[in-house]
């Protein structure tokens, strides 16, 4: 995108865009902008009193939510620790999974193009189906508690994860691998010495990563019965007891601030 | 003792990559192949060990056929054969030593060699390795914080830890200055003589072929246009090998005035 | 080969090693604290799979075609709502992107931008449609809000990023040339950073499009509402047609999306 803004010298001076592009340009944003415009119409519709309305009733709102009620922030301990538990159980399993589906997933090491394809594929539409949703059927499969919340981190991080690493293994300097088949290692062998420590501080990173996500995944799967804070906090918004959901959300907003910035300073040191 | 038998090799895309070659190395010779790049000498190398396989004919080594070998005999084999790359092909976040006992895997069993369960005699000999090309004293540094000369030498010590009857060297010298390449090749000559480990190296160095090789082997296009002991190669030779006249930038001295 | 010397040991320093039992012992403390701590019901689980998988997974195979268009519709207003909050969130996000670019305005103001924007980012997309929903009423432009907010957290931090490491040696060929601010900012520093801005804003569409897809859970629009209804009602058919559904747009997005922004960059 760089251009030279000379001086123009004289009336059949070249414009700086060619035309072309300029009209190109500019139908993809109006195409964008009546997106915008009919978006915005259709999820206003169905709001009861209009925009006006909305913005008095968010005074309101304030209201209702503050001051929050700090006496509920000792029952949530409990709960919040559950959520916390979930996320390393579901991130330790994932990290673990994600080995194999990795290698399998990766172009440079599996070889078998229909295999490295299928699961990709897999892969792939695992990673469409948002958390949340996973939680909806695993709740529905396992019933209420934290293992279908459990269940649903896992599979969802699993989707991430093994992109993420497969990935980072691809990219990976296939030299010494080709060094350690000459010398006779097999196959376990040339992917521990060849092979792991070149990806060993992405690995590392990447959970932490996907813990990360996890946490902040795990804070709301108790809204729809899979356990952890969100079921306190969802029994809370159910009896309009607005000053304890609040209470229980700035709590839960500190927690995920004080985990983030760890695990992102752990990140940082390692790669 | 290597012997290729009406060896020759396509690959799958149709280039030929070695045709119909005939040739026997004796044991604890030290031959070098010269040729053009794209004459086929990294492929006639790597046919060795089976890092690509010819698609036709029979390749001995130490009287086996080695093209008939699958897994298992395919690691023996390669136990016996070290390998030394262009690229010098370490593992750049893990140290030394660590990139040396990498030689041994072929002699180690998997979970020995996962869980870093090396026996005393290989660390041992690992370090005795690094001794004999003088770099012992960076053990614990971790391979990307060595120059391209001090890498070379560890992977010759990778090779030697594998206590091979062959080495081959694919280009060794091409990443490195004049006077790295000089140690790099004095210190194959060294091995060469005092373990009589035969050694076949790929140069494409006129000047260091002829200063370091007891036989010089030359390729094009797939195919040996020229074997002979030293003493029988002169300038003529090399032009008609290269297929034409001698450049500077054939010459290691050459390429470095330039 | 009688004799062999082995190596010298390696000497790490005390500072190394503590600090290595340090990272060690946290770790073992965190699982202790977890695997003691955590009551996983197995039986409860185990009990009930075995009644519900003959049940359940077969009608989630076996979708409910005559709820299409139902569907259609909320996965239509699933994607206008995470096309507005995205797009509002990309406008949103790049005067706040500016504020938290170390260089482009006072280190100060631009480490309480990155404050602002980390605590932005902070709050589940799920939360804010609570908050929303509080607010506004249980429809489709309180997942707007909460998506358009959330989302101008993460883009505001990317795109602080992107400014971060833009070329300064333009900008400052530009300030010698004697060209203000404005200038500058319009023929320097945007013409640099508009691919990689647009790249991420659209790369957040994609998230946005999973994320609005749950947020009917709590009330706050698009297909959402329908997978609550489903699954209190146990009708695992409809179920099975509104995944369908999901994972069809998504991966179509995600491929558009793709082949998007590699064009861009």
């Amino acid at each position: 995108m760089s251009k030279q803004n000379s001086q123009p010298q004289a009336s059949k001076a070249p414009s700086i865009y060619p035309a072309k592009l300029k009209t190109q340009v500019a139908m993809i944003f109006l195409a964008i902008l009546a997106f915008y415009l009919f978006s915005m119409f259709w999820t206003q519709n169905q709001m009861t009193g209009g925009f006006n309305n909305a913005l008095s009733n968010m005074k309101q709102v304030a209201e209702k939510f503050f001051p929050p009620n700090t006496s509920v922030v000792s029952n949530v301990w409990g709960p919040l620790s559950q959520t916390i538990q979930m996320a390393v159980i579901a991130t330790t399993v994932a990290a673990v999974l994600t080995v194999p589906l990795a290698l399998l997933s990766a172009r440079n090491i599996t070889t078998s193009k229909s295999l490295y394809l299928s699961v990709r594929t897999f892969m792939n539409v695992l990673r469409t189906i948002p958390d949340l949703v996973l939680a909806v059927v695993f709740v529905g499969l396992f019933g209420v508690g934290v293992f279908p919340g459990i269940l649903a981190l896992i599979v969802f991080s699993l989707g991430i994860l093994a992109k993420l690493i497969s990935e980072t293994i691809e990219a990976v300097d296939m030299n010494p691998l080709e060094a350690m088949r000459a010398s006779g290692g097999n196959t376990l062998q040339v992917i521990f010495y060849g092979l792991v420590p070149q990806v060993l501080p992405q690995f590392t990173s990447f959970v932490l990563y996907v813990f990360e996500i996890n946490i902040r995944a795990s804070v709301v799967l108790g809204l729809v019965g899979a356990g952890g804070i969100g079921l306190i906090l969802d029994r809370e918004l159910q009896f309009y007891n607005y000053p304890n959901a609040m209470a229980i959300i700035i709590v839960i907003f500190f927690v995920v601030i004080t985990i983030e910035y760890i695990s992102s300073k752990i990140r940082e040191a390692l790669v | 003792m290597i012997e290729f038998k009406n060896i020759s090799l396509v690959y799958p895309n149709g280039t030929e990559g070695l045709k119909n070659i005939n040739v026997t190395i004796k044991d604890g010779e030290f031959v070098v192949i010269v040729g053009l790049s794209g004459a086929g000498k990294s492929t006639f190398i790597r046919s060795i060990n089976r890092l690509v396989t010819p698609t036709s004919g029979e390749l001995y080594v130490d009287g086996e056929n080695i093209l008939t070998y699958r897994k298992n005999d395919l690691r023996q084999l390669r136990t016996k054969i070290g390998m030394i790359f262009q690229n010098y092909n370490l593992v750049n976040r893990s140290n030394v030593l660590k990139n040396v006992l990498a030689g041994r895997l072929g002699h180690t069993n998997t979970l020995r060699s996962i869980l870093n369960l090396y026996p005393k005699d290989d660390v041992a000999l690992a370090y005795e390795s690094l001794e004999r090309v003088n770099i012992a004293d960076k053990i614990y540094n971790r391979a990307d914080e060595l120059s391209g000369g001090q890498q070379q030498r560890v992977s010759i010590a990778r090779a030697l830890t594998q206590k091979p009857s062959y080495i081959l060297a694919d280009e060794p010298v091409a990443s490195l200055d004049p006077p790295t390449s000089h140690q790099v090749m004095t210190y194959l000559r060294k091995i060469n003589k005092e373990d009589r480990i035969t050694t076949l190296v790929n140069l494409h160095f006129i000047d260091m072929a002829m200063e370091y090789a007891d036989r010089i082997i030359g390729m094009r296009a797939g195919e040996i246009v020229f074997d002979g002991p030293v003493s029988e190669v002169s300038e003529k030779t090399f032009e008609e090998i290269y297929g034409r006249s001698i450049r500077e930038d054939d010459l290691l001295e050459g390429a470095d005035k330039s | 080969m009688a004799e062999y010397n082995l190596p010298p040991k390696t000497t790490v320093s005390w500072q190394k090693r503590i600090k290595a039992v340090f990272i060690a012992l946290a770790v073992v403390a965190l699982y202790l604290w977890t695997f003691l701590g955590i009551d996983i019901e197995w039986g409860r689980a185990i009990e009930r799979i075995s009644e519900n998988f003959g049940v359940v997974i077969p009608k989630l195979f076996n979708p409910d075609w005559a709820v299409t268009r139902e569907v259609t519709a909320k996965i239509m207003e699933t994607i206008f709502i995470a096309f507005a909050g995205t797009l509002m969130a990309s406008i949103l996000a790049v005067p706040l992107g500016f504020l938290a670019a170390k260089n482009m305005t006072h280190p100060v103001i631009a480490l309480i931008g990155k404050w602002l924007l980390s605590a932005n980012r902070s709050f589940p997309e799920l939360i804010l449609a609570i908050l929303f929903v509080a607010a506004i009423g249980p429809n489709a432009f309180a997942g707007v809000l909460a998506i358009a907010i959330h989302s101008t957290g993460m883009l505001g931090k990317l795109y602080s990023e992107v400014l971060e490491s833009i070329d300064m040696q333009v900008v400052e060929a530009m300030e010698a040339n004697g060209a203000n601010k404005i200038q500058i900012l319009f023929h320097g520093v945007l013409p640099q950073v508009i691919p990689e801005f647009l790249s991420y804003a659209i790369y957040r569409f994609e998230i946005d499009i999973r994320a609005s897809s749950v947020l009917g859970i709590v009330g706050a629009g698009g297909i959402g509402t329908m997978i609550i209804f489903a699954s209190m009602n146990r009708n695992w058919n409809e179920m099975g047609l509104i995944l369908l559904a999901i994972i069809i747009v998504v991966t179509i997005i995600d491929t558009l999306s793709a082949k998007i922004r590699q064009k861009i960059v």
